[in-house]
């Protein structure tokens, strides 16, 4: 388990850009999202998402805007910034690169 | 909203140490992901308590959170460092360039500093302000000290009318800061062991001031030397995010330009002496923590 958060971890910068690209998004939505279409892969102390989405808006990859409900509660949505998407996009690169690469490694030799 | 959830948003707000702003924002998001987690769960069949519980256990440790998002905003941009970092470089340079003894220079410094102080407090305190606030106060401490070496009718002037002053000043910038985060207060008086260590190993023992400026002059460069090494410090401050890197970069700046000043005035800072600036610097350094937790607890 330790090593699957660790995995996550290391990934939580481009699962979050990637769901945010979809349309805008707020926290708990967010966390909704990584699960469903993850099918319960993804799952990490929520405590952690805000951190590492403050992290991408103080970096300008991403840009938080407040609004409000029509019953009156606000809510912080996130919206993807041009450098989140270049960002994003050099990033798409390195994992499919990554993933070609593991594949052709990993997977059982044939006989 | 129940007890158990004020509580535990109540820790992150203690442990943020961010500016208010910030912290009202944070705050706020924390809050609408509780109420959206707790309704879900609530609909889901279990009890508000038990909703709760569950809630907090999927958010994870308050402190670990706190900690987390003040490490994604602590770390300032290298405009700030440049920023924080300029006091000690124009005051290095003011004895490494021997510009000390030229009241221009002075008096242009000393403007140059109230202005950023001021600018600084006015834009909400960022943390580039406080080493100029720290300068800015500087005026204050060094008249102390020189109404101390005047007549003694002067000295009873500073003990009785000047000190408690001085000290209130101090104190009163103390309390409006160190409530938002006492590493703060402890950037603000980074110089001070520096130039309590200069003083003391160029202090005067007959003739006052022509003794004192002679050993000044002799020393600049090596005094102009530890202000930069503060710039430096300041410099790597603002730019690292871990609080406790944060606290030895301080502590470390402290003992190395105490170090310089020993090595270089040859013996007249004494080993005891030495140790005892150490001892006096740590406690600059790190009493403000003991501050902020008093404060903190008295409400």
């Amino acid at each position: 388990m330790a090593k699957k958060n660790e995995l996550i971890k290391g990934s939580i910068d481009s699962l979050l850009l990637c769901v945010i690209v979809q349309q805008p998004i707020y926290g708990y939505q967010i966390i909704k999202e990584l699960d469903s279409r993850s099918q319960g892969y993804f799952k990490f102390k929520e405590g952690t998402l805000y951190p590492a989405l403050h992290r991408l808006e103080r970096a300008g990859l991403i840009r938080g805007e407040w609004q409000t409900l029509p019953n009156g509660r606000q809510r912080r949505y996130y919206h993807i910034t041009e450098k989140g998407l270049y960002t994003l996009a050099a990033k798409r690169g390195q994992w499919l690169d990554f993933l070609t690469a593991m594949n052709l490694i990993i997977q059982p030799v044939g006989k | 909203m129940l007890t158990v959830l004020s509580n535990y948003l109540e820790s992150i707000r203690d442990n943020l140490r961010l500016d208010h702003s910030s912290e009202k924002e944070v705050i706020q998001e924390l809050e609408t992901h509780i109420e959206d987690e707790v309704e879900e769960l609530r609909e889901s069949g279990l009890s508000e308590e038990e909703a709760a519980d569950t809630c907090l256990t999927l958010l994870g440790s308050a402190k670990m959170v706190a900690r987390q998002i003040y490490e994604a905003h602590s770390q300032g941009s290298w405009t700030q460092a440049l920023l924080a970092a300029t006091p000690h470089i124009l005051f290095g340079l003011l004895f490494a360039l021997n510009w000390w003894q030229g009241v221009g220079w002075l008096l242009g410094m000393l403007v140059l500093i109230l202005i950023m102080a001021v600018y600084g407090w006015w834009r909400g305190k960022p943390a580039w302000l406080f080493p100029w606030l720290g300068y800015s106060l500087l005026p204050v401490v060094v008249a102390a000290l020189l109404l101390l070496y005047l007549p003694k009718s002067w000295s009873w002037v500073a003990i009785l009318v000047y000190l408690p002053l001085a000290l209130w000043l101090l104190y009163s910038i103390t309390v409006q800061t160190i409530k938002r985060d006492w590493l703060y207060i402890s950037l603000m008086l980074l110089p001070l062991p520096t130039i309590a260590g200069w003083f003391v190993a160029i202090e005067p023992v007959n003739q006052f001031p022509e003794d004192w400026l002679q050993r000044m002059q002799d020393f600049a460069p090596w005094i102009g030397l530890t202000f930069l090494a503060l710039g430096v410090t300041v410099a790597t401050f603002i730019r690292v995010r871990k609080r406790w890197l944060r606290v030895s970069v301080l502590v470390f700046s402290g003992m190395i330009t105490l170090t310089i000043v020993a090595y270089y005035t040859d013996g007249r800072l004494s080993i005891p002496a030495f140790l005892i600036l150490m001892v006096v610097m740590l406690l600059v350094l790190l009493s403000p923590a003991l501050v902020e937790r008093t404060l903190r607890h008295s409400g």
